[in-house]
């Protein structure tokens, strides 16, 4: 099984640029609709390893891929990709307020649930009521900062939070779809009653399910005018990944999320329009346990990061998809407005194996007969865990050990299936983790997950991120301060300083950049998101984008 | 003394029937040197295994005789490398599965009353819990497999039908004339059980042995294939699962599935020549065969 | 008699085996399939949804093993078989349902086929001892079964359906197909079962050939076999009617066996061909931990085992008076 991305990001850009671009060319978009030959249904490819369990709950991790961003929406569309860039939805807008303690969206009139019952903003104060008291459904957490959700007026929600609050908005507004409360409340537990018919305000119904394909079919009664065109959507279920590719080499599917072997040849070259196209969104890294020696010493894990020839790792590993990644923790291009040139400048060359080898002389190591380092007569040696059921992770860490050892650091693959590889790497019982976070619309997200204390939690504990239990008061005390602003400079100022820490202390040693796999063609329906017009996140795990996408999708001919 | 003559002799008709059977000679063969490869495999690798150092994806050349993976590594030397896990785990399971068989069939049979019914009960509950799902199970439950626990989770599921055979083949040995007189003259139930009543059933346990190589070839490389194996070992199973997760077929570099397929092929197929002449042999001893060919057939 | 209650004792026995190792497997060993769900898709691990979650998967509950236990035979033998952790909240019963049909008629028919045709083969071998098909075909498909199965599949696929174009590629149906009872769907099906069928017939022929032969051998040289041949009785009749079908008898035993393990699906080969039945669910189930699902499919196939071997073993014994005795 190749590895999926995330699932769970928030892709937002779309807001903007397709904003941009829907009002300046309203006539374009409503026009095109009434065609009279029957449309070619869009075939999604996305393989997944298992058949559809043809229940649609928004707030379930096996469900919500299917029907957030499709059938139910969120209040705003945040833009992973373009720095958290919003975009209106089922709300009209938002502002805090109270010393960003409180947050009050404006409800949009006129929506109404695919079942005709209009939408209001009743709705939106039980779905999170719902999530209060169903924690099981509450997969953001955005709970552990809330302290109450109230209707004010006939079109007002007030969020209060127990504390200054402001990246949690990523959560609120673009992360938890919006259900109908005449429905959810006559559902006896929400938790495991299936969802088999949802009803939603989405551009898509859930047409018909079978275990091997679910079909999609434009909302009549769209209250968006002009969107949503493309009329019929099949997503098949693919138990493994060759079978999907070809599905999609074969031109079958016009949209896939794939990693593809080889995609010039295998994919590309097979038929005009196909093209790809793989944005970065976060990071790959190396987590050393800071716990123990000899990864609590910062020449360490300095010199395994000046070991690694991110190039070479990325493409022997990777075919080149994801690119290298920076020590600072800033994903490029995405973020690269983020970058901090004096971090950047203190880092110097990324690959600099003889760094590597004075850092570890300096450390107090010496080099052996058997050309491996060793303090003390005791040889540097590491193991590296990584998920065994990502077959490219694990082809890719074994790069990364034979980069390591050419410079005199025994390192071994230790390649654990995955769940046994997440209990490990939550409790914290490796030497060196190859893992990834999930991000968020600003590096921030990243840089908080991998860096806040009260994220972790002592060895042998769960922690839900920082799993390397890095712990500085200094550092705790510029994330808390970042959540209490809403002035960009001041934001920018302190991601500058969190990677100055990234690259003085390396807690954590990035290795190659997550991308969204994405590929399409462009011959058979216009609409999707480039490397120019990055409006949301492409890949078709990534929820709400997909469904923002799918709105936006136009079929030529 | 007479133990050993009679082991002798044994042997002695093993070559001469080598010999004779051009089926087993050949599957003989094979297995030799696919023995020579497996112990001394770095005769055979002109490069590391698993050193990603070559340029991805090429096809057949002098360098590289079967080409590359699309990670640089040199197929013919993986293929080479990967011979002494494949080989080893169907040798060292045949072998502790045979001993299994033979001390629970040969034991029931020997001892008879409520020895027997107990062992052949627990006989044939072990041979209809169904082989493949369990040891899916068990390797999924142990964390990866390495190569010990796969040696165990194979032996443990697949002692079973040889115990059944065995017994039955012992069951018709027991009364015979000359193993009443041992026991009449007062020897001990090993002595009995070793010199008397064992080598007549030499080529019966032979043909265990090869069968639960067999298996044990075929469920391993299975296992590999799906990743419940150790992926970062050098095995045919393994290389298997590298192919198909970056579609060699599919992407023009299909030798890094074919070789290893066919390894795995050649191997199997030699113990099944040997198995299907041995089992000639030992026949006219053993009547219904029926159930080990089910078991043998074992959806993998 | 005692024949029949040796046998259902023999099954209850077995049923209770299968069921106790089924119950504590999964309680020896470490993994939790909350984490599971949550990291199959990288999502954000929220540590109160992640508890939540167990709670409502019943992992990491503190009532004791024995109590537990008595839940659990209880709760199985009222099929009541728990919810699947990976397809929440999908009951499993629902979920094997599904694939249930795929397997049954895939797996099923390509045992019978491979049964019906080995046996023909090994009759016929053996009737002709040293005949041209004595000397090919046994050997031939001996070898072949003795070829790794999964490997079969992945070559016909490239060559079939890959270089060729002969057959689809993957799954039981076209992707966007709607299951009915109509031609077109039904044809659609039966294309697509035709590379994993062929790939299990011609690998598990072999095993029916051999035993069929190795029987047959025995038959002929009996008494009874030898008089009708003096009797001057047509050799084709006495092929089929006389010695064939003595042959025959204890083969049933083995071949009802490889009907009850039509219920594992063929692993591999379902897993190869991207084909939605049980064998691939089983897959699937380990992948992500889904302990309910794996549990009720072991289970399912133990007992479908357990009863084919049973029924086969009784219309033996009725068939055939002797083998009441011979146990």
């Amino acid at each position: 099984m190749r590895r999926k991305s995330r699932l769970g990001l928030i892709g937002s850009s779309f807001a903007m640029i397709a904003g941009l671009l829907f009002s300046v060319t309203p006539g374009l978009l409503g026009t095109s609709v009434a065609a009279a030959a029957p449309q070619v249904p869009l075939n999604l490819a996305n393989e997944q390893g298992m058949l559809w369990p043809c229940s649609f709950n928004p707030f379930l991790a096996s469900s919500s891929p299917y029907s957030v961003g499709v059938t139910y929406e969120t209040l705003e569309f945040v833009n992973s990709l373009q720095s958290g860039k919003v975009t209106p939805w089922l709300a009209t807008g938002s502002a805090w307020s109270n010393g960003n303690k409180t947050l009050t969206f404006t409800i949009r009139s006129g929506v109404k649930w695919s079942d005709g019952q209009p939408f209001s903003a009743a709705d939106v104060v039980y779905t999170f009521n719902l999530l209060k008291k169903y924690p099981a459904l509450d997969a953001n957490a955005v709970w552990s900062v809330l302290s109450s959700v109230t209707q004010a007026g006939a079109n007002k929600v007030v969020f209060d939070f127990s504390a200054p609050a402001v990246p949690y908005f990523y959560y609120v507004a673009g992360q938890v779809p919006i259900v109908p409360e005449h429905i959810w409340s006559k559902i006896s537990n929400p938790v495991s009653n299936p969802v088999s018919h949802p009803i939603g305000t989405g551009g898509y119904l859930m047409n018909k399910c079978t275990p091997q394909n679910i079909q999609w079919t434009a909302n009549p009664h769209y209250w968006q005018a002009g969107k949503a065109v493309v009329k019929t959507v099949n997503m098949p279920a693919f138990l493994s990944n060759n079978t999907c590719n070809e599905y999609l080499a074969t031109g079958q599917s016009q949209w896939g999320a794939q990693f593809i072997p080889n995609i010039k040849s295998y994919y590309v070259a097979k038929k005009p329009g196909n093209a790809y196209w793989f944005p970065p969104v976060a990071n790959v890294s190396l987590f050393p346990n800071l716990t123990q020696a000899p990864l609590n010493n910062v020449k360490v894990r300095q010199a395994i990061s000046y070991a690694i020839d991110r190039p070479t790792v990325s493409k022997i590993g990777e075919y080149g998809y994801e690119p290298p990644a920076s020590q600072t923790g800033i994903v490029a291009p995405t973020f690269s407005a983020w970058s901090s040139s004096a971090a950047v400048k203190a880092q110097g060359s990324s690959y600099d194996p003889a760094k590597a080898v004075s850092l570890l002389k300096s450390a107090g190591y010496k080099k052996g007969s058997d050309g491996i380092f060793a303090k003390n007569g005791k040889k540097l040696s590491l193991s590296i865990i990584t998920n065994g059921g990502y077959s490219d992770w694990v082809a890719t860490v074994q790069v990364i050990a034979q980069e390591l050892n050419k410079v005199g650091i025994a390192a071994t693959v230790n390649p654990i299936a995955s769940t046994n590889f997440y209990s490990d790497v939550y409790a914290g019982k490796f030497q060196l983790a190859y893992n990834v976070e999930t991000g968020g619309p600003t590096p921030f997200y990243e840089l908080r997950q991998w860096l806040f204390s009260k994220n972790s939690a002592p060895i042998g504990t769960a922690a839900a991120s920082n799993w390397e239990r890095f712990s500085n008061k200094t550092v705790d005390a510029l994330l808390n301060q970042y959540g209490t602003t809403t002035n960009a400079t001041l934001q920018h100022a302190i991601v500058n300083k969190l990677q100055m820490v990234m690259v003085q202390q390396a807690p954590v040693i990035p290795v190659l950049e997550e991308v969204d796999w994405f590929q399409y063609n462009y011959k058979q329906f216009s609409g999707f998101p480039t490397a120019s017009n990055p409006y949301a996140q492409p890949a078709l795990y990534n929820m709400p984008d997909w469904g923002y996408i799918l709105d936006n999708l136009k079929p030529i001919n | 003394m007479i133990a050993l003559r009679t082991l002798g002799r044994r042997l002695g008709s093993v070559g001469r029937f080598l010999r004779r059977d051009k089926k087993a000679l050949v599957g003989a063969v094979i297995l030799f040197i696919l023995l020579v490869i497996a112990v001394v495999p770095q005769w055979f690798t002109p490069d590391n295994p698993s050193a990603e150092a070559y340029t991805p994806g090429v096809g057949l050349s002098w360098s590289h005789p079967l080409g590359t993976t699309s990670f640089g590594q040199d197929v013919f030397s993986q293929v080479m490398a990967g011979t002494r896990q494949s080989v080893f785990i169907a040798l060292i399971v045949g072998l502790l599965s045979t001993v299994l068989s033979v001390v629970i069939g040969v034991s029931a049979a020997y001892f008879g009353g409520w020895i027997d019914d107990l062992l052949s009960m627990f006989t044939d509950v072990v041979l209809v819990i169904p082989t493949f799902p369990l040891i899916i199970v068990i390797t999924a439950y142990l964390k990866s497999a390495s190569f010990w626990l796969m040696v165990f989770v194979l032996v443990v599921t697949g002692w079973s039908y040889g115990a059944r055979q065995l017994r039955v083949q012992a069951l018709s040995l027991r009364n015979r004339d000359y193993l009443l007189a041992a026991r009449a003259r007062g020897e001990s139930p090993l002595y009995v059980i070793f010199v008397e009543l064992l080598p007549p059933m030499t080529s019966l346990i032979v043909a265990n042995f090869l069968g639960a190589a067999l298996y044990a070839v075929l469920a391993a490389s299975g296992l590999q294939f799906v990743g419940l194996g150790n992926i970062n070992s050098q095995s045919w199973g393994t290389m298997l699962y590298w192919a198909q997760n970056n579609e060699a077929l599919a992407t023009g570099l299909p030798l890094w599935a074919l070789a290893p397929g066919i390894a795995i092929a050649v191997l199997g197929s030699a113990l099944a020549l040997l198995n299907y002449a041995f089992d000639e042999v030992a026949n006219p001893a053993l009547r219904p065969v029926s159930r080990r060919r089910a078991r043998r057939a074992v959806r993998a | 008699m005692k024949f029949l209650i040796r046998r259902v004792g023999f099954l209850l026995v077995a049923l209770w085996v299968a069921l106790t190792v089924n119950f504590f497997i999964p309680r020896l060993m470490p993994g939790n399939p909350a984490v599971a769900m949550m990291a199959k898709f990288h999502g954000h691990v929220n540590p109160a949804a992640l508890h939540a979650l167990e709670v409502a998967f019943g992992v990491n509950s503190h009532e004791s093993l024995i109590s537990a236990y008595v839940q659990y035979v209880g709760n199985t033998f009222r099929g009541n078989l728990g919810i699947s952790t990976s397809y929440f909240p999908i009951p499993v019963s629902t979920v094997i349902m599904r694939a249930l049909p795929w397997s049954l008629g895939l797996v099923g028919l390509s045992t019978v086929v491979a049964f019906i045709v080995g046996t023909a083969i090994g009759a016929v071998a053996a009737w002709r001892r040293g005949g041209l098909v004595d000397s090919v075909l046994p050997p031939t498909f001996v070898v072949i079964s003795a070829f790794p199965y999964f490997w079969v599949g992945l070559l016909s696929i490239w060559l079939f359906a890959l270089t060729l174009n002969w057959f689809p590629l993957l799954g039981g149906y076209s992707e966007t197909a709607t299951p009915a009872m109509t031609w077109s769907f039904v044809g659609d099906v039966l294309v697509h079962a035709i590379l994993p069928a062929f790939t299990i017939i011609i690998t598990s022929i072999g095993g029916w050939i051999l035993t069929m032969r190795n029987n047959m051998i025995t038959v002929v040289a009996e008494d009874y076999v030898k008089m009708a041949r003096a009797k001057g009785l047509k050799p084709r009749r006495i092929l089929w009617q006389y010695a064939g079908r003595n042959a025959l008898l204890p083969n049933l035993t083995g071949f009802a066996m490889s009907l009850g393990f039509v219920i594992s699906g063929a692993i591999l080969v379902e897993y190869v061909f991207n084909y939605p039945g049980l064998g691939f669910m089983l897959l699937q189930a380990v992948q992500n931990e889904d302990y309910p699902l794996m549990q009720s499919l072991f289970l399912l196939i133990t007992i479908a085992v357990l009863l084919a071997i049973f029924i086969s073993d009784v219309a033996t014994a009725i068939l055939d008076p002797r083998t009441r005795s011979s146990r």
